[in-house]
């Protein structure tokens, strides 16, 4: 009570400029009290899944169907099995070489469309990138069974016949993303046109101003695009699902699914594969959250 | 513009305009052939429009259906034109948008009928699913994460890390994260949801495995076709999606609260204004239209969802969680009817662009701070 009438007299008094009123310190204390609750009810909602995972994945499978919260001696086997015999270490490799492939030949295809859609005058260039940001809307759905078609060889003749069951299969499709050439389009384009004229003049063409001048400027979108096309590679599901038929190339979220329809009860195991599934991603985003995070916040805004 | 500069710009386009033209736009068109065409596996010839009236069933029932929600677009175009004149007749301004809503929704519901005595039932079906799964978890996800994100934008101790938890569910794989979930709501009685419910006194439920309407399960309330609500199994999805997207949602709030000018507070609270109203009558209304924005991408997303719908889908809870994109699957890779899969796709594409229209229009018109 005190505080309040304390306040309502500097503004009447005119002083300095009122900051934000305190109230009165005990029901801002409740007021703060409630928020923490909040928020920590809500990480404990959202962290208990995580928690789940990886305690199931250390109990024997008869503990999983107890009522029990914890394992009371933790099956590290349970990840020697998975990785060996459940073929994890296969699907987990099958993963790192598709992302990888995937990333490189995102990033590359992306770096170049943006550099020319921002800096390079060409007829149609804005038409063409209108174009482009039309087919984001797209549902996977619709392109999903021309593109089965297309990859199995069956409209245009494809090297080899066929693409199932093959890196390329999986990996071509996913190697442009409009998305991508959006956000490094947004960068490049406010670089100052005064580094081209200059480099112009020191007789660099685009090529070698974009590798040596842009390339080194753009560091942090380019990384946060690496992100994006990363965790997007790593956690696709339904186009690798259509495409795969055999353990050659399937994916570890395509081995994960396969592994929980066929083994069925061996939740221990299936947890285990979740939970080495998820491992890369958690330890990317705990490193480069922030860039991810502001990447989604303006990304999103923007719309 | 001279040739060689022209060049270089088609040259480093090239690359990824031609994969995007391969498998982002010709399907597209590819995708419409191959919706009046029999295709099993493989092409057996032009039907037509043989698909859609398979899966609409009565041309009239489909108009008068999409009408009605054209209708509803104008209704809303109408109010907010209505709105801003200020001389318009306040019994013009008031009765004309709810005639026009009363309108659509005769028309929704006449089409309907006409639609389901005649239509392919397992396709029509899918749109309630759908809509029971946007309308039961965009309204959630955004509540609960605009409480998260108020709270967080008060320079509270431990912001960060609160942040990062929140937004971990989103990042994680879906698949992974579903399988957790599939075992979370088992109809086992020591299955997560289940001690929760013995816990807070309540009978353990088949949850994924049970087709029985969430309200005639839980609270014993039996209604009728439409109304009767999404399935058990449908709500314990809704629960994995509020789940995965309250983090996204919050991070976007927490970019908007940043976005509305300090200087609007301090005014309010020189007036007077305590925490409930600065909240209500500034924040509320200054984030509207983030709010909009993440609401429509968020219907516009459960029409498109699909990896964790499909890991969750449970045979006996038949048709309850099989919404539009799960269909599409099934339909296509299951029963290898490659015509009338991509008819359900290219119907699926008209109700998103719809959307992503309502979009367009209700921001063109407002402006940013609306």
């Amino acid at each position: 009570m005190a505080d309040t009438a304390q306040s309502m007299e500097t503004i009447r008094g005119k002083s300095i400029p009122v900051a934000r009123t305190p109230g009165p310190p005990l029901s801002r204390t409740v007021a703060y009290a409630i928020m923490y609750a909040i928020l920590i009810l809500g990480a404990i909602v959202a962290m208990l899944p995580f928690f789940w995972m990886l305690s199931a994945s250390l109990m024997t499978y008869g503990e999983t169907a107890t009522r029990k919260w914890l394992p009371s001696v933790p099956q590290f086997a349970n990840y020697v099995e998975a990785w060996t015999e459940a073929n994890f270490s296969k699907y987990f490799m099958n993963s790192v070489i598709i992302t990888a492939t995937t990333v490189a030949g995102q990033l590359t295809t992306s770096i170049l469309a943006a550099y020319a859609f921002a800096r390079i005058r060409f007829k149609g260039r804005e038409l063409i990138f209108g174009i482009l940001l039309s087919t984001m809307m797209i549902p996977a759905m619709v392109t999903m069974i021309p593109n089965f078609i297309v990859i199995r060889g069956d409209i245009i003749p494809l090297p080899g016949g066929t693409w199932l069951n093959t890196l390329q299969g999986i990996t071509v499709p996913y190697m442009a993303s409009v998305f991508s050439i959006f956000l490094l389009r947004q960068f490049f384009a406010q670089i100052p046109w005064e580094l081209w004229d200059a480099a112009r003049i020191d007789g660099a063409n685009h090529l070698r101003f974009l590798i040596q001048i842009v390339l080194p400027m753009s560091k942090a979108p380019i990384f946060t695009v690496f992100i994006f096309a990363f965790i997007g590679a790593w956690n696709d599901f339904l186009w690798p699902l259509l495409v795969t038929t055999k353990d050659t190339w399937r994916p570890l979220m395509v081995g994960l699914w396969t592994f929980a329809t066929e083994a069925g009860p061996e939740t221990q195991l299936m947890m285990a594969g979740a939970v080495i599934a998820i491992i890369p991603i958690v330890i990317l985003y705990f490193l480069t959250q922030k860039q991810y995070t502001e990447g989604i916040a303006t990304s999103g805004l923007k719309g | 513009m001279n040739v060689r500069e022209q060049l270089t710009g088609y040259l480093f386009i090239l690359p990824a305009v031609t994969l995007i033209a391969v498998f982002g736009i010709f399907p597209i068109g590819y995708a419409f052939y191959m919706s009046m065409r029999r295709w099993r596996v493989v092409d057996r010839g032009f039907v037509g429009l043989a698909n859609y009236e398979k899966a609409l069933g009565d041309w009239m029932g489909a108009l008068l259906f999409a009408a009605g929600f054209v209708i509803l677009l104008v209704a809303y175009m109408v109010w907010d034109g209505l709105s801003r004149n200020r001389e318009s007749n306040p019994w013009l301004r008031r009765g004309l948008p709810w005639l026009l809503v009363a309108i659509s929704l005769v028309s929704i519901v006449t089409g309907w009928n006409r639609m389901q005595a005649a239509g392919d039932p397992r396709f029509l079906n899918t749109l309630p699913v759908t809509f029971y799964y946007a309308i039961g978890s965009v309204p959630v996800q955004l509540i609960v994460s605009l409480v998260l994100a108020y709270i967080l934008f008060q320079k509270i101790r431990g912001q960060e890390v609160f942040r990062m938890i929140f937004f971990l569910p989103y990042v994680t794989p879906v698949i992974a994260t579903a399988l957790v979930f599939r075992t979370i709501f088992s109809p086992r009685e020591t299955s997560i949801a289940n001690r929760f419910l013995t816990f807070i006194g309540m009978d353990p439920q088949k949850w994924l495995f049970e087709p029985r309407p969430f309200l005639e399960v839980m609270f014993g309330i039996k209604l009728q076709g439409f109304l009767a609500g999404p399935s058990m199994a449908l709500v314990a999805i809704i629960a994995f999606g509020v789940w995965t997207f309250v983090g996204y949602n919050t991070v976007i709030f927490l970019a908007g609260l940043g976005n509305i000018p300090k200087e609007v507070y301090e005014a309010a609270e020189i007036d007077g204004a305590n925490q409930w109203q600065l909240f209500r009558h500034i924040t509320v209304p200054l984030l509207s239209p983030v709010t909009f924005y993440l609401s429509l991408i968020g219907i516009i997303g459960t029409f498109k969802a699909f990896n964790h719908i499909f890991v969750m889908q449970e045979p006996s809870a038949r048709g309850t969680v099989v919404t539009t994109s799960v269909f599409i699957y099934n339909t296509f890779f299951k029963a290898a009817q490659f015509g009338y899969a991509t008819t359900a796709a290219i119907l699926l594409l008209g109700i998103i662009l719809f959307l992503t229209f309502v979009q367009t229009k209700i921001f063109g018109e407002r402006v940013f701070y609306g």
